[in-house]
């Protein structure tokens, strides 16, 4: 069975409408969508895409929508993918910009974006901790993570750059850990 | 022309360095701000706080805000989908190696060593919002005069959602929802 290239943009239409609260929902709302409803692929492929997509650079929740749109239609099943999930947040999101001038200036909505902004503070903290325990497995990469920590928190160093540096640290660490026959 | 040109440029970066999902853009978006004059500082966290009500992920809904801001519908258009181009890419690479990938050992000593890294960066945006939110004029540090020094209202609030992040596991809408209420209450002004 094919799926048409429509039918997949439909669907992450759907998706990008109800992402509420981050994209880390997309996971239970695909295995609804995809593999409960419609049947297009197995849950322990989505569930396959869903890890590597966390692991990859980039947005989760874009891709796995460009894994799943992939899986169907190759790479016009992904673009349709990824454009579909876009869709309802980019609309929302210019339809807001255009009036958030305003909106910042009125005092009720100053104190709802006050607070919200400190609810930000403890998501962050909850992300970061559940990524600490996925990735912070050892020396190094403890080390690794204070090191950066400091750079950007203090000291403004460029995050591509740290990036790219614990990358190239990364490869080296491995390397000397083979060598010495780990 | 060179407007957009720069924004593509950023915001591919922005999609191809972020490690670690929703948050792990927000490092690179105040880097932007500290380099660019597209959006301050303020204009993010208010950005962010726009994007946590709407749906779709953080770091779409941020792209298409400073995008538009820097050059109207064009650049909203050019910043989200350079945010998702890297993605696009390297998914439909990875997806043909799929098996091959897993057991790369160049892939596996990056993915070890990235991950740790973006994490890294996503903490350090914390400390940030906290200094922006929590703590003032940090040169005026007076034991006597605390106010001077913390937002107190502030800091009750951090560290009544911090004991209910805790004490019980909720929808993270839940904690925004809490926070947005209290941001209303805590500055009623009763005079």
């Amino acid at each position: 069975m094919k799926v048409s290239i429509f039918n997949i943009f439909i669907l992450f239409f759907k998706v990008g409408a109800l992402l509420l609260g981050g994209g880390y929902v997309i996971v239970p709302l695909l295995v609804s969508e995809v593999v409960e409803k419609r049947q297009w692929i197995s849950k322990d492929e989505l569930l396959n895409y869903c890890a590597i997509s966390q692991c990859l650079p980039g947005i989760i929740a874009v891709n796995t929508a460009v894994f799943t749109g992939y899986k169907l239609r190759g790479k016009y099943g992904a673009l349709a993918a990824a454009v579909g999930m876009c869709a309802t947040p980019f609309i929302a999101i210019v339809c807001l910009a255009s009036i958030l001038g305003q909106l910042t200036h009125m005092p009720m909505v100053k104190n709802i974006f006050w607070g919200v902004g400190i609810g930000i503070i403890i998501m962050i903290f909850l992300t970061v901790k559940e990524l600490w325990a996925k990735s912070v497995v050892d020396k190094f990469t403890l080390l690794l993570f204070i090191l950066i920590f400091a750079a950007t928190a203090f000291f403004n160093f460029s995050p591509v750059l740290s990036i790219i540096f614990a990358a190239v640290l990364g490869i080296l660490y491995k390397l000397m850990q083979k060598r010495m026959g780990k | 022309m060179i407007n957009y040109l720069l924004l593509m440029y950023e915001f591919i970066k922005v999609g191809l360095f972020s490690v670690g999902g929703g948050y792990a853009t927000l490092p690179f978006l105040y880097h932007i701000a500290e380099v660019y004059n597209w959006y301050s500082a303020k204009e993010l966290v208010d950005m962010l706080a726009v994007s946590s009500i709407t749906p779709g992920p953080v770091g779409i809904n941020v792209a298409t805000f400073a995008g538009f801001k820097t050059g109207g519908l064009l650049g909203a258009l050019i910043a989200t989908a350079s945010v998702m181009l890297p993605s696009y890419l390297l998914v439909i690479v990875i997806y043909k190696l799929l098996n091959r990938f897993n057991e790369n050992f160049y892939v596996q000593a990056v993915l070890y060593a990235i991950k740790p890294a973006g994490c890294a960066l996503i903490a350090a945006v914390a400390v940030r919002l906290f200094r922006d939110y929590i703590l003032r004029n940090v040169d005026v540090f007076n034991i006597y005069d605390i106010t001077a020094f913390v937002d107190i209202k502030a800091l009750l609030l951090l560290v009544g959602l911090f004991i209910m992040s805790i004490k019980i596991k909720k929808d993270p809408l839940v904690y925004l929802g809490v926070a947005a209420l209290f941001g209303i209450i805590l500055h009623l002004n009763f005079s």
